[in-house]
């Protein structure tokens, strides 16, 4: 007799879910409209990537029926692993990054590319610059041992003898060099320069990619799986990707606000993401015909084959997929 | 008790005046900032400091739950089922052992955005000190107090209750005091693996802007939370009061040899177990092997002699650091305890310095001692210290006052000194809590060293760790995790077969 308690509760159960059901069918369409996808970012919040930040705040992606999650990165918080797996639909990777993972069984494509300029760069001190390759002979450069392939490839490339550098392994931050415990940095143009002439201190900054450093950064990856079986919504995060970058291209200074209005609590400076915002600019716009937002050549595919061979990595054009862009500026 | 306030404010005081004067040494190097600079800079930014430090407090706050409930366990399971040992403190061993770099994909994958990775490496950070330091305690049990329960016919589950509970809470303490500090880091570095808000985003934030006051602002944040936690712990273990006077535990027995076929079957049957673990848990959690290699990959990749060569080599750079880093950690604690014994003064002086130390990412720590000392061994040998010294430290502290009642009383009686007590009778009495914390940094030390490797020397297994960022290469970095397991488990060895030495002499009721 004691079942016939929890049985008719079960029901009762069974009822209430009935119709908590029913009242859920009708809310439903408006949720259903939108597929939950996640982009992996590749650093901490900032205006490196305020596209994405527009997109999501002017409801871009909203248009294109995807509700979008944009998930942080962070320095142990590598890219790939959440793009394969599945928990990202779509990650912000580089060219040399996303070709040495392929080579360990990753199948990903490049599908957009937003740096077409690659944003490594030497910054010195005015008093004693490293202007052009040929200067580093003889300095001390701060860096990450990992990033020592970088250097050796701009060596290749402007026929400097890597062995006249000096690599001291430091930390990602501008102080060994104002210190004097480095005559330079590997180091991205577009932040610790910044850091330099927001403290007031005067900085030279040479840019790799103008001496033949041909690496696609913050290239957008995703999985062959995804490409055959999630097309339609890669074509959508690209379309509002493509929309909100192009606001940023109009008013860097406007993405800046917006990028620390929308993340109080990450400890952003304005006036350092206005400047930030402004130097990332030529590199993702550069003119020409690729100053549409993503795009890439092909000739700036083969460039990067060739500077990926002198960073031991393998690549071919299989890598680049710009399928998937066409189909975002088609409409 | 006024002079021990007296003498308390005057050594805070002297704390400030130190960090003031390291400061104004190094003003123009962009390392340090002082400390008017930023308690100005944390009255300007009390919203924001004040938002990250609940996010991180609070990871670090179900971490430190989480991590000791398991340690808990874990000690209560290995005394009552001693032969569980063998295998629960190497699988504990082990886990600790694994750096960030490999856990940290893992963890964001297994739970997404949020603050599991957080909690999860909080809770690592501390489960192991605290079982370690627990089993210490829950064995230091006078012989005849287990015998008398065995007389009534009460098994070893009463024992563990009854008497054993009792007997360890004194180092269930010092197990806790030293993971509040290891809660706040393990949450503070856990956001290095994405997370949206913290006081380790801010500090990633600070140090990329060349923000030296901010950067140190965190870390006095950072600090004085963890200071708070200590200091909050050690007020319940006066609150315990003096409890009943410590025995002499043990007269010195002969410990029972076990068979070397014994130990080696055992081995093999505990590698196999946690080589099971491992395919296991990678499996249930449907892991990608892109990046979660399992035994089987490893197994594969090492068969390459070329991997072999790139590994043993780096392995080599690796461990002619560690083991003097990891001596002079082991000796820095263990020597600050005695110090802080013998001029009780000192305290105030030693306890903030060692607290911030501990609490504080490294590499907010690291750019200052890198330019003191510089990038050659000096420098290395140094951070490694520095990182590991705080276990040793307060076990120690905790250990040097189990000195048993009736032995202070006939030292009184003779009216020796303080130094005397402290050759004779203390540093014997510590001799358990000592080779516990001499275990606890055994990969304490194997990760300071990476670490080391990774920010300030560019060699050894931490650089070929930290590629993995950039090249994917998960074979490689797997194969490093267990090699240095495989490193700490046989220092680990090691270190106990001495323990077993000395401690057949000093305290038999710890062997078995």
């Amino acid at each position: 007799m004691t079942s016939l308690i929890p049985l008719t509760r079960r029901r009762l159960l069974g009822v209430g879910a009935a119709t908590i059901g029913l009242g859920a069918v009708g809310l439903r369409p408006a949720v259903a409209q939108n597929a939950e996808v996640a982009l992996q970012l590749s650093w901490l919040h900032s205006v490196q990537f305020a596209g994405s930040y527009i997109a999501q705040q002017q409801g871009y992606w909203e248009n294109e029926g995807l509700k979008v999650s944009l998930n942080t990165g962070g320095p142990n918080a590598p890219v790939e692993p959440p793009v394969v797996a599945g928990t990202a639909l779509m990650g912000i990777s580089a060219a040399d990054y996303a070709s040495a993972a392929v080579a360990q069984g990753a199948p990903f494509r490049i599908v957009a590319v937003a740096m077409k300029r690659n944003p490594f760069a030497i910054a010195s001190l005015p008093a004693n610059p490293v202007q052009r390759p040929a200067d580093l002979v003889g300095k001390r450069i701060g860096m990450a041992v990992a990033n020592t392939p970088v250097l050796r490839a701009l060596c290749a490339l402007n026929d400097v003898d890597i062995a006249g550098i000096e690599i001291v392994p430091t930390q990602y931050d501008a102080a060994p060099l104002v210190n004097g415990q480095v005559d330079c940095l590997l180091c991205w143009a577009t932040d610790l320069p910044v850091a330099m002439a927001i403290q007031g201190i005067d900085s030279t900054t040479m840019l790799m990619a103008d001496y033949g450093y041909a690496v696609h950064s913050q290239a957008y990856i995703v999985t062959e799986d995804s490409i055959a079986n999630r097309r339609a919504e890669i074509v959508g995060l690209l379309r509002g990707e493509v929309q909100g970058w192009e606001d940023y291209n109009a008013d860097t200074a406007a993405a800046a606000a917006l990028t620390v209005a929308m993340f109080p609590d990450a400890g952003l400076d304005l006036a350092t993401q206005e400047e930030q915002a402004r130097r990332l600019r030529p590199l993702m716009f550069p003119y020409g015909d690729e100053t549409r937002f993503g795009w890439f050549t092909d000739d700036s595919v083969a460039a990067n084959i060739e500077t990926l061979a002198l960073l031991d990595r393998g690549a071919n054009a299989d890598l680049w997929d710009r399928s998937l862009l066409e189909e975002a500026y088609a409409g | 008790m006024s002079a021990r306030t007296l003498l308390a404010i005057l050594s805070a005081l002297g704390a400030l005046a130190l960090w003031q004067a390291l400061f104004m040494l190094n003003s123009d190097s962009l390392v340090i900032a002082g400390p008017v600079d930023v308690a100005r800079w944390l009255t300007a930014n009390a919203g924001l400091v004040g938002r990250a430090a609940r996010t991180t407090v609070l990871a670090a706050l179900w971490g430190f739950v989480w991590g000791n409930l398991a340690a808990i366990l874990m000690a209560a399971f290995v005394v009552v089922l001693p032969r569980t040992e063998r295998f629960m403190s190497f699988a504990a061993l082990v886990i600790f052992c694994l750096p960030l770099v490999a856990t940290g994909p893992i963890l964001r994958v297994l739970f997404g955005a949020g603050a599991g990775p957080q909690i999860t490496l909080a809770a690592l950070a501390v489960y192991f000190t605290t079982y370690l330091t627990l089993v210490v305690g829950l064995r230091a049990v006078p012989q005849a107090w287990s015998d008398l329960a065995r007389l009534y016919g009460r098994g070893p589950l009463t024992e563990l209750f009854v008497i054993r509970a009792r007997a360890s809470v004194p180092y269930l303490l010092a197990g806790l005091q030293i993971a509040a500090p290891a809660a706040v880091l393990g949450a503070m570095v856990g956001e290095f693996t994405g997370a949206e808000r913290g006081l380790g985003v801010l500090t990633l934030r600070a140090m990329r802007s060349l923000d030296v006051v901010a950067t140190w602002g965190i870390a006095s944040v950072a600090a004085a939370v963890s200071m708070l936690a200590y200091l909050a712990i050690g007020a319940l273990s006066r609150l315990r009061g003096q409890g009943p006077p410590v025995l002499i535990l043990s007269a010195g027995t002969q410990a029972a040899r076990v068979p070397v076929w014994e130990r080696a079957a055992m081995a093999v049957g505990v590698t196999i177990a946690l080589l099971l673990v491992w395919q296991i848990a990678m499996d249930a959690f449907a892991l990608s092997r892109f990046f979660a290699k399992r035994p089987g990959d490893v197994w594969a990749y090492l068969a390459e002699p070329a991997a072999r060569r790139t590994l043993l080599t780096a392995l080599w750079e690796t461990l002619i650091w560690t083991v003097p880093g990891y001596v002079a950690g082991l000796m820095l604690g263990a020597g600050l305890a005695a110090v802080v014994t013998l001029l009780p003064g000192a305290r105030a002086l030693v306890l903030p310095l060692s607290v911030t130390l501990r609490s504080v990412p490294i590499i907010t720590t690291a750019p200052l001692l890198v330019l003191a000392l510089g990038r050659g061994a000096t420098g290395t040998i140094s951070i490694v210290a520095v990182m590991i010294f705080f276990p040793a430290f307060v076990a120690c502290l905790h250990g040097l006052t189990q000195t048993p009642g009736q032995v202070r009383d006939v030292f009184a009686s003779y009216g020796a000194g303080r130094l005397r007590l402290l050759v004779s009778a203390q540093i014997p009495a510590m001799l358990p809590a000592f080779f516990a914390s001499a275990r606890m940094a055994v990969p304490a030390a194997l990760l300071a060293v990476t670490t080391t490797e990774w920010l300030a020397t560019g060699r050894g297994i931490g650089t070929l760790m930290a590629l993995t960022a950039s090249t994917s290469d998960y074979n490689m970095l797997w194969s490093a995790v267990v090699v240095v397991a495989l490193v700490a488990v046989t220092a680990y060895l090691l270190v106990e077969a001495a323990e077993r030495w000395v401690l057949s002499r000093y305290a038999a009721e710890q062997v078995r």
